[in-house]
């Protein structure tokens, strides 16, 4: 039977289910179980160190966990071989914190990347392509750009065209306003929600530090704390709750459990 | 005694860490090599990256491989002509320069100015690209870092080292008969008929043998130094810095061996 995801109802798309990852001696993941919700927005908070980007990655298969189950739908991710796990890759964009352009190409042929490598499009429709989501992002005309000539910003649109040219299932945002001004962080949110409205059905998992974005765009709010989920709802949710380390990290305050 | 037994297993963590570390390190840069060798045949071949790769470590190396062979053909000439005419065996250093070059001087000189320049450059760029996450982005775009970055890479080292050690083995012996014709005023018959008599295929055979060896350490070290860069700008530092002087040892102790297994 279906599972659903108890804070939205809706079809589960990734379950984790008692992952645990340690480096070296340092224990990063303590047993997270963790469900994102299929065709919803999931945000994924927690103070720096706590595991998210290490979560983030072990959906990808880029890492594999020392304990614990991950399933994609049916599948079992932790029973894959790389091989099959690269395939499974396929179905995921991700724009990473710092975007991760390729600094040897121009903005056409880092988003047209994924393309040559993986399809056999011609370069009239990889042509049209590219426009179409540089015109999506706010950037058209860029084309011949290198990354080095684009802002901060501006790196994160392209990152973000960059991981929504194959049409992917999933799509994986690490930290997308980290070091953008606010007008700017507020235009990626945007951008965020009006991707995940153009495109029906695309499952986004979101890891952040900015509270305020998190609570605008997620469905779903997930808190770890310390390699485990403490408490996952809806946006209201964590706004609202009394819980005093929910309460010092939604708002940010010195006063309370965690410590600097 | 509680104490005791603490400070005996952090000695022990220690001393498996000091061993279990080398060992680690050395299967790394096997893997790194025969992944990307493994690799030659899979597709995508990339073939085009192949042929940047052989520009940017041959081609653009061929100014300072055409200037070092020069000289160093040169300077030996001049030194083994002194050394000679104390007992009146000038004629030899044709063939002696030949020898020394296409058997040692050529190999290990070109080694280490590959090493020193391209080595250098593609474990920064490696490194650069592990550090801000473009090898993860490969990874991401189910594109393996292996065959993008590396095959190309180690494989144009391979190829590219024993046609720049032609060229030095060439160019080196023009700046001996040079300075030999020009400078000593040395007999030219009897310069190159010392050299043809000396200097055997066998001789141009080993030293492109050992360049096909330097190639593949220089490949290899650079690729492995720069994929498992850890840190910032200061970890791409020293990956660069530690790239080539690895590769640099490497290329001299592994020539001592070569040596003393051929002929």
């Amino acid at each position: 039977m279906e599972q659903l995801d108890p804070v939205t109802g809706e079809p589960v798309a990734i379950a984790y289910e008692d992952v645990h990852k340690a480096f070296g001696s340092h224990k990063v993941l303590c047993g997270l179980n963790l469900l994102i919700p299929a065709g919803k927005i999931t945000a994924i908070i927690g103070r720096s160190g706590t595991g998210k980007s290490v979560t983030l990655k072990h959906v990808m298969g880029l890492l594999r966990p020392d304990k614990g189950r991950i399933y994609l739908g049916e599948e079992d991710l932790t029973a894959m071989s790389d091989k099959k796990l690269r395939h499974v890759r396929n179905r995921f964009g991700v724009v990473f914190q710092h975007a991760a352009l390729f600094d040897s190409m121009n903005v056409y042929n880092n988003i047209a990347f994924p393309l040559f490598e993986h399809t056999r499009m011609r370069k009239p429709e990889i042509d049209a392509k590219v426009a179409k989501l540089l015109a999506q992002v706010g950037l058209s005309g860029t084309e011949q750009k290198i990354p080095s000539e684009l802002s901060g910003g501006m790196r994160k649109r392209v990152g973000l065209a960059r991981a929504l040219v194959r049409d992917p299932e999933f799509i994986l945002y690490d930290e997308p306003t980290t070091g953008l001004d606010p007008i700017l962080a507020a235009a990626m949110d945007e951008l965020m929600v009006e991707t995940q409205a153009s495109r029906p059905g695309i499952t986004s998992v979101v890891i952040s530090h900015d509270m305020h974005a998190v609570l605008h765009i997620a469905d779903k709010v997930a808190f770890i704390v310390d390699g485990l989920l403490y408490a996952e709802g809806t946006a209201e949710f964590f706004r609202d709750h009394t819980d005093p380390l929910i309460h010092q990290f939604v708002t940010g305050s010195l006063d309370g459990p965690m410590k600097v | 005694m509680g104490l005791h037994v603490g400070v005996i297993a952090r000695v022990f963590e220690a001393v498996g860490r000091s061993v279990l570390e080398p060992i680690e390190e050395v299967g790394r840069v096997s893997k790194v090599f025969a992944f990307g060798f493994a690799n030659v045949f899979m597709r995508p071949l990339r073939i085009r990256e192949t042929l940047k790769q052989m520009e940017f470590i041959g081609v653009q190396s061929l100014p300072i491989i055409l200037l070092t062979s020069f000289f160093t053909g040169a300077v030996f000439t001049l030194q083994s002509h002194r050394a000679f005419a104390m007992f009146g065996a000038q004629a030899m250093v044709g063939g002696t320069v030949g020898v020394a070059l296409t058997r040692e001087l050529a190999p290990t000189l070109t080694g280490l100015l590959v090493a020193g320049r391209a080595g250098s450059a593609i474990a920064a760029e490696i490194g650069s690209m592990r550090v801000s996450e473009q090898i993860d982005a490969l990874d991401a775009m189910a594109v393996d870092p292996i065959n993008y970055l590396i095959k190309p890479r180690l494989l144009a080292a391979i190829i590219v080292t024993p046609m720049l050690t032609a060229i030095y083995d060439f160019v080196g012996m023009f700046g001996s008969w040079y300075i030999a014709m020009y400078v000593l005023n040395m007999s030219e018959p009897e310069y190159m008929k010392r050299t043809q008599e000396w200097i055997d295929w066998d001789d141009i055979w080993s030293g492109l043998l050992k360049a096909l060896v330097f190639g593949a350490i220089i490949g290899t070290v650079a690729c492995y130094k720069g994929y498992y860069t850890k840190g910032g700008a200061a970890g791409v530092g020293q990956a660069t810095t530690s790239a080539v002087v690895v590769a640099s040892v490497a290329i001299l102790v592994s020539n001592f061996f070569i040596a003393w297994a051929l002929p």
